[in-house]
């Protein structure tokens, strides 16, 4: 709760110069602009919160801003309700309607991110169809909101609509944060880097996503509700229309998606910048400046502002402040303009190269504190001997190509099992059923006893299993520590964050990566994101870690170094299968052989055994091969 | 109006759905791009035709013969721009979200936001129709069925029986394999772009002989051409135009029995049934799912 | 000097910071077929495909008649008279069998006399006569495999380039690929093929390469490599 006293603190102020400011000296054009700022603010970090986070892009926005501002106009405005009541039930059908939408569109097999997208921007069509023709709602008219009657100690109306803005806009933004920082951010982070690897590790990926839209949903109609106020008069074309889903994304993609004060970075910008250009005259030219400022960012500066102004905070703040507090002295021209100036500044200063600044005003970024490396308590080893995994007559069909065909397979804690076979036997086909990734199109699987055919990824994580991928898949956006902690924080033990943390320091020693702990995914050549995979994949304390071809591109050197990881991790006690071509790697650390040969199992059982088998041998070498 | 005319009218309005809905449909399939700057291209369209038939007295008709190639160097150059930019997928709906809101405005600038529409004396189609037996076929309704018909037809046959629609088709599917053979996507594309922007132009052509112009007419017609789309399988000429038909039937009708606005309800819970049903589309005739690697 | 039809000099291959070929030499005489083999991960798909287009190269030259292929626009590569058959197939699954063929012969010099090439790949694979109309998504993966050597037969290649023919096949469908490749070879097309099925892949071939971890390891006749201990070795990896 302490670190929300700072969201407390902004509210306090903001109320303040709201009530008391025009006594105070505020100028008189805080108010109205800050009512609109505050309205944009909520609505692109509510738009943020599932698209920025989770990479779901929704042109949607105005179905929240339509709902709620109608729930107010219909009881309120229709039916003298008053406004305690509906404002919150606009805040709640709004929510009730995101979750509808998302369990609908989160449920398409074939969802892709252009698939959702069109969804969502056919709702707020749909909805001001329905609120067109039903006469209850609207009938084609629209509706006047009469203006609520205000305590005597506040000047006016719009004095406390811009409190209650407030406190909507600071409360979308504490939301914000704190599902940044707490684990519905961490998932969505990752669902958006690599939404199956995400599942893989233990993400329920459907019960986040769907949060994040009601989250989303209720801020954006809890705001728009306050805007039927904010306007009057309330239509169909008013709160549905197209402009609002353009101008958060353009706000969002302005200030930075990844981060909750991005949105509000961009929502500041771009009100001021229309609030100027209206002034001025050249409101025509509004809509081009947005679509030239979307289409040119996506292209240039996807990731926004705030990331760059992070990197360079001085500078950044002289660059807002001085043009303001020269404006306010020098009497030349609205101070508003003063203002915008101070914000382009500022963003000019946040994203030219840095050779152009004097290095006086760049200070480095603070390093990430390293947390104290914690010896994780020893798995339970399994009993040796209980069967860990089973699969019945397993098969998979790819249109008319038989990947596998007719496989049984038993695996017991503790053993390390190599699975092998000339390449198109069907070893990733069978990892990827084992993981979960595909589903057989016949037979059984059954880790620790489970059937696991029916179960979602995550399901079968947490039932404990854990897989490597043959081209790395790691989180692009969080640091090596990071990618490591998620396997914790998601996997079968669920741990919060700093133990998670703390336990990947040590994982991370097991692999020999730890000295890059802090760097990103992006730095690392091939053989170190591989060990990154082993990393994440046996921070989740698995039953069995499955392991897809772990060494492929590596020089000797390097495949000696993942071997003798590999020898620690199951020495550990976890149950391992190993999917290789190695042979030699396979005689160094295989309790037991299963070689696969065009879908099929060919020889199951001791690896000189196996090794000796002439089957093998031929399947391998080619059947003319003398033995 | 009976049921039975509605739904006739409906099908060959359908036909300006189709003729909307296919540049679109190609070239999302084809070059995975989602180009909104279609709409954009469909409005200018409407609006050079409107300008040039009462500037110069060119029968309306007639004007797409200037509006067909000066759109397709637009609509390639839009492409080309795609292309030089990598922009593709996700990217490019937001870039192209993004020159629709300039062209709009734009267009807004140049002609004002008032309504325009052809007067009588140059446009004599839009009351102009044919009656047979007890059905009345609206004249500029026909001639949208007819361009559609005409344009998937072309299309239709350009991908399944020449190597350059062959080489688009590869593309889609597996665009380095088809460079091993001598597919220059980047020229196909260009192509392609400009085959949308021609087809844009008269769709505009058409709209503007029947409707009344305004800037914001693109965002109106977003509901029914993404429908038209999806329903008809992204980059499935055929089934665009079926669906276009079908689209087209269909809003007819609900509008004619219940209500003009109950159409868009009707057309979007068909989307979503669509989705979870077909997602290869409604009108698809073959597709092998889970195939390839 | 260009008596060989494939010349490939010096070739450096990198994926990111990973190099995967180092100063790979190789060449393919005219009417030659060569057997390239090695275990996995030793480049042998890397080097085919840069001599197909599909993989950009870092640094080397491969000259095919004489003109340096590894500088030109992927597109453009073809036209020097090389066609591949990926490794997997890679067919065009949502394409028919027929549209596949002819997509093979898309260069101008092969859609000139389509007609006729099409004939001799389907006397050489009947069965895509008769599934020609099917989509080749939906055919079994040996039947995928003849498409994709009749596509790049389509193509009227000089240098057919194969990655991995055998690759998850059945051993009768493989006698039968391995069949259509020594006819190919006859029909006087020079041949480099990649395989993992050591003696296939020197039945047919005049020559070998070993590829090993990203080298040309040792280099013969199938006889010299054929029962080769370090053969055995490097590919068994035992």
């Amino acid at each position: 709760m302490r670190r929300y006293g700072g969201f407390g603190l902004a509210f306090l102020i903001l109320a303040a110069v709201g009530l008391w400011g025009r006594d105070a000296g505020v100028p008189g054009f805080v108010v109205p602009l800050g009512i609109t700022a505050l309205f944009w603010i909520a609505q692109a970090t509510s738009w943020n919160l599932l698209s920025g986070f989770s990479g779901y892009f929704s042109f949607g926005q105005a179905a929240y801003v339509g709902t709620g501002a109608y729930a107010v106009a219909v009881l309120t405005g229709r039916h003298g309700v008053s406004l305690v009541w509906s404002v919150p039930a606009g805040a709640a059908l709004s929510g009730l309607l995101a979750l509808a939408i998302g369990a609908v569109a989160f449920r398409l097999r074939s969802l892709r991110g252009e698939i959702f997208a069109l969804l969502t921007l056919a709702v707020p069509f749909i909805l001001a169809a329905v609120a067109s023709i039903n006469r209850t709602i609207d009938g084609g008219q629209g509706t006047t909101i009469p203006l609520p009657s205000v305590p005597g100690w506040i000047d006016g109306f719009p004095q406390l609509l811009f409190v209650l803005d407030a406190a909507v806009a600071i409360g979308a933004l504490a939301v914000a944060a704190a599902v940044q920082h707490g684990r519905l951010g961490w998932g969505l982070t990752a669902i958006r880097d690599a939404e199956d690897v995400a599942e893989g590790i233990g993400v329920g990926t459907l019960a986040y996503k769907m949060w994040a839209i009601l989250l989303s949903g209720l801020i954006g109609g809890l705001s728009g509700a306050l805007y039927a106020l904010q306007i009057g008069f309330v239509t169909v074309e008013g709160v549905f229309g197209l402009t609002i889903p353009l101008l958060v994304i353009v706000m969002s993609v302005l200030g930075g998606r990844t981060h909750w004060l991005g949105p509000a970075i961009g929502a500041l910008l771009i009100v001021t910048l229309q609030d100027r250009l209206a002034a001025s005259g050249y409101t025509d030219w509004n809509p081009i400046v947005l679509g030239a400022v979307l289409a040119v960012l996506v292209v240039v500066a996807p990731d926004g502002l705030y990331g760059r102004m992070r990197a360079r905070p001085w500078a950044v703040i002289g660059a807002l402040v001085v043009p303001i507090v020269a404006g306010y002295y020098i009497p030349y021209g609205d101070l508003q303009n003063w203002v915008l100036a101070g914000m382009l500044l500022a963003a000019l200063v946040a994203v030219v190269p840095a050779r152009w600044l004097p290095a006086r005003l760049l200070r480095p970024p603070r390093p990430e504190p390293v947390p104290a490396v914690d010896r994780p308590a020893p798995p339970e080893p399994g009993p040796p001997g209980e069967t860990v995994v089973e699969c019945r007559s397993v098969a998979r069909y790819y249109g008319g190509v038989h990947a596998l065909e007719d496989v049984s397979l038993t695996v017991a804690g503790g053993e390390l099992v190599g699975l092998v076979g000339p390449n198109g036997s069907g070893k990733t086909t069978l990892v990827n059923l084992l993981s979960g990734t595909v589903r057989p199109s016949r037979g059984t699987i059954a880790v620790a006893g489970q059937d696991t055919a029916r179960l979602a990824p995550h399901r079968i994580a947490h039932a404990g299993v854990a897989r490597t991928y043959q081209i790395p898949r790691p989180f692009d956006s969080m640091t090596v520590r990071d990618n490591v902690a998620m396997a914790g924080m998601f996997g079968r033990r669920r741990l919060p964050l700093a133990q998670a943390r703390a336990e990947a320091g040590a994982h991370l020693e097991t692999v020999s990566l730890d000295r890059l702990a802090g760097a990103y995914p992006g730095s690392l050549n091939l053989h170190q994101r591989q060990l990154l995979e082993m990393a994440r994949a046996v921070a989740s304390e698995p039953r069995v870690l499955l392991l897809d071809e772990a060494m492929a591109g590596l020089n000797p050197a390097e495949i000696d170094e993942a071997v003798e990881v590999i020898r620690r991790i199951s020495a550990a006690g976890v149950t391992i299968v190993l999917v290789e071509h190695l042979l030699r790697v396979l005689n160094q650390l295989a309790t037991r052989l299963v070689v696969l040969d065009r879908g099929r199992v060919l020889a199951d059982g001791e690896p000189q055994a196996v090794l000796a088998d002439p089957a093998v041998v031929r399947a391998y070498l080619g059947r003319q091969t003398r033995v | 109006m009976t049921i039975a005319q509605a739904a006739l009218t409906g099908a060959l309005i359908g036909g300006l759905y189709a003729l909307m809905a296919t540049g679109l449909s190609v070239t999302w399939g084809v070059l995975r791009v989602i180009n909104l700057a279609h709409f954009a291209m469909i409005l200018l369209g409407a609006y050079l035709t409107y300008q040039l038939a009462t500037s110069t007295g060119l029968d309306p008709i007639l004007t797409v013969l200037i509006t067909g190639p000066v759109l397709f160097m637009v609509g390639a150059a839009v492409q080309w721009a795609y292309d030089r930019l990598h922009v593709a997928e996700f990217t490019s709906l937001l870039v192209s979200f993004g020159l629709l809101i300039i062209a709009i405005q734009a267009v807004t600038l140049i002609w004002s936001a008032d309504f325009l529409r052809m007067p009588g004396d140059i446009n004599p189609y839009a009351t102009e129709s044919w009656t047979v037996g007890r059905f009345v076929f609206p004249v500029t309704t026909v001639l949208a069925f007819g361009l559609a018909l005409v344009l998937v037809a072309a299309l239709h046959l350009v991908l399944r029986r020449t190597f350059a629609g062959r080489g688009m088709r590869a593309i889609a599917q597996d665009r380095a394999v088809a460079a091993a053979f001598g597919v220059d996507h980047q020229r196909l594309s260009l192509v392609l772009g400009g085959v949308a922007g021609a087809s844009a132009a008269a769709a505009g052509m058409v709209f503007a002989l029947t409707n009344a112009l305004s800037p914001t007419a693109a965002y109106e017609w977003f509901g029914i051409v993404f429908a038209v789309v999806i329903l008809g399988g992204i980059g499935q000429v055929v089934g665009t135009f079926a669906a276009g038909v079908a689209v087209g039937v269909v809003s007819a009708v609900v509008s004619a029995a219940w209500s003009p606005a109950t159409a868009p309800i009707v057309l979007f819970s068909a989307i979503v049934l669509a989705l979870v049903l077909r997602p290869q589309g409604l009108f698809t005739l073959r597709s092998v799912v889970g195939a390839g690697r | 000097m260009s008596e060989s039809l494939l010349e490939v000099r010096g070739l450096d291959v990198h994926y990111g910071d990973a190099q995967a070929l180092w100063s790979v030499d190789l060449t393919v005489g005219p009417g030659e077929t060569v057997a390239v083999v090695g275990p996995n991960g030793a480049g042998k798909s890397t080097l085919v495909n840069a001599i197909a287009g599909l993989q950009p190269t870092t640094a080397g030259e491969i000259l095919v008649a004489g003109t340096d292929v590894s500088r030109l626009v992927p597109h453009r590569v073809c036209a020097s008279g090389v066609a591949i058959v990926p490794e997997g197939r890679r067919v065009f699954a949502q394409m028919t069998v027929a549209d596949n063929l002819a997509l093979g012969a898309y260069r101008p010099a092969a859609r000139r006399e389509h007609r006729a090439t099409l004939a001799r790949v389907q006397a050489l694979f009947p069965r895509l006569a008769e599934r020609a109309g099917q989509l080749a998504g939906s055919l079994s993966g040996g039947e995928q495999q003849m498409v994709a050597i009749g596509r790049a037969l389509m193509a009227r290649p000089t240098l057919l380039l194969l990655d991995e023919p055998s690759l998850g096949l059945a051993p009768v469908v493989v006698d039968e690929v391995y069949a259509a490749i020594a006819a190919i070879a006859e029909s006087g097309v020079s041949v480099l093929v990649v395989e993992q099925d050591v003696p296939r892949a020197l039945a047919v071939s005049q020559r070998a390469y070993l590829l090993s971890e990203g080298r040309v390891a040792t280099t013969g006749t199938p006889a010299e490599l054929t029962d080769s201990a370090e053969v055995r070795r490097t590919v068994l990896g035992l």
